[in-house]
């Protein structure tokens, strides 16, 4: 005979009261069939009891011990070497996403500073002064160059006007030609005075008129 | 519903044998008369554990392994179904324990933490074994085959309910598990599962109606006509 108990024997087995699980076991000492089922869900209780195991293994916890002072040490080591990295936590979220920000921008600056301003415009420029200072130097020291060969020929004016061998009006002779191919070179080299080839030329002409003035100062020794 | 028992050799011997509930405190036992002593000892000694492990004592971990070692490794044996790999279990679990306290933050007990820890090892080990074809299916009805233990034990009567527990889902017999054998509260146990105090009770009765249907001999048709 089903009674009110019995229609709530499946939810008491799921969610019941203490009070509600006293009554269903004094209902079963009347009903055989809430008897019959409430031994059979406390059988399976008392089963799981079996499947508990407490035998110990004395070696488990030393075994775990070592491993856990292992890590430990592991853990001390990471530690030491990210030890410059330890102030971060101390800094609150907002001050560092705002030294990220920070960050960024500056990055973001250097970066734009170097789009607009590329290294290949700094080095060509520089490149050009080099160039400027270069050719004043040299400039200079070629005057100082052709100063030095006209007070040679200076020196020899007199013996070549009136040369008194036809050696010395070979190299008088010789002389007026250089001075003519040299003021020829100096005209093109005022035009274009980044020319290296017209300056080798150039100083190729005053070491020859160099040469021969020094052979004509030798023959006025002899 | 008519029953004809258990289809269990242990059936005459566990008959008459009422549930041990003791150790045991369901919530609402000790919400009526007040905070329980031992409820209120358990919350200290828990907060004492996680401020020592926290800090790092080896003796808190020793603590720890003393009065829940036994249970840990109980726990892990039936998920995993063996000793050996229950003991790696349990030793991982304490180390990702030491790892991993500085993100506890108190929201459950540190054992609920703990016990939470150790269940998703044991899970991980076996789904590490079905990757190597060691463990045929996670959810089959399969089930971890424990290897001989204590010999006071019942060995039919827990090998009757080992094979039956493989016909349950992964939740079923985790719940089953952490209530009928280890004796974890629904509070507790859901705590350690992350499912409701409500989904771990509907989850025990389903998984025990399971059960029955799978130990429950074939009925004849002349007990079907009674």
């Amino acid at each position: 005979m089903m009674n009110e108990t019995c229609k709530d024997r499946e939810h008491i087995f799921e969610d019941g009261t203490p009070g509600e699980w006293a009554a269903l076991e004094a209902h079963a000492d009347s009903c055989p069939a809430c008897a019959e089922e409430l031994k059979a869900w406390k059988s399976l209780s008392v089963a799981a009891q079996e499947m508990r195991d407490n035998t110990e293994n004395p070696s488990f916890w030393p075994r775990i011990e070592r491993a856990l002072a292992e890590e430990a040490q592991r853990n001390t080591q990471r530690t030491v070497r990210r030890g410059w990295l330890t102030f971060l936590p101390g800094i609150s979220l907002g001050w560092q996403t705002a030294a990220a920000g920070a960050f960024v921008l500056v990055l973001a600056i250097t970066a734009g500073w170097i789009y607009f301003h590329p290294p290949g415009r700094i080095a060509e420029s520089d490149k050009s002064l080099l160039k400027s200072a270069a050719l004043d130097n040299v400039e200079r020291a070629e005057a100082v160059y052709v100063q030095a060969i006209d007070k040679l020929a200076e020196e020899t004016k007199a013996q070549l006007e009136n040369p008194a061998t036809p050696v010395l009006a070979n190299y008088h002779e010789k002389l007026v030609v250089l001075d003519s191919a040299i003021a020829d070179l100096r005209a093109q080299a005022g035009l274009n005075p980044s020319n290296a080839q017209l300056r080798r030329q150039l100083l190729a002409m005053y070491q020859e008129k160099q040469h021969t003035l020094e052979e004509v100062l030798e023959a006025r020794k002899q | 519903m008519g029953t004809m028992g258990l289809a269990l050799p242990w059936k005459a011997r566990i008959a008459s044998v009422p549930r041990q509930r003791e150790t045991r405190v369901e919530p609402s036992e000790h919400y009526a008369g007040g905070p329980n002593p031992a409820v209120v000892n358990a919350i200290t000694e828990d907060a004492a554990l996680a401020a020592g492990c926290r800090a790092g004592n080896l003796h808190a971990y020793e603590r720890l392994f003393s009065l829940h070692g036994a249970r840990m490794k109980n726990l892990a044996r039936n998920l995993l179904g063996n000793p050996v790999d229950a003991e790696d279990a349990v030793q991982e679990t304490f180390l990702k324990v030491q790892r991993s306290i500085a993100s506890f933050r108190g929201q459950s007990s540190f054992i609920t933490w703990t016990y939470r820890i150790l269940i998703n090892t044991c899970h991980d080990a076996r789904r590490s074994r079905l990757r190597k074809k060691e463990v045929p299916n996670d959810d089959s009805t399969e089930t971890p085959r424990p290897e001989p233990r204590t010999p006071g034990a019942h060995p039919s009567l827990r090998m009757a309910l080992e094979r039956a527990l493989g016909s349950l889902t992964k939740h079923q017999r985790d719940v089953f598990l952490l209530y009928e054998v280890e004796g974890f509260r629904h509070a507790e146990i859901a705590g350690m599962l992350e499912i409701t105090e409500t989904a771990s009770k509907n989850t025990l009765f389903q998984a025990k109606k399971n059960l029955r249907m799978t130990l429950e001999p074939p009925r004849s048709s002349a007990a079907e006509s009674r």
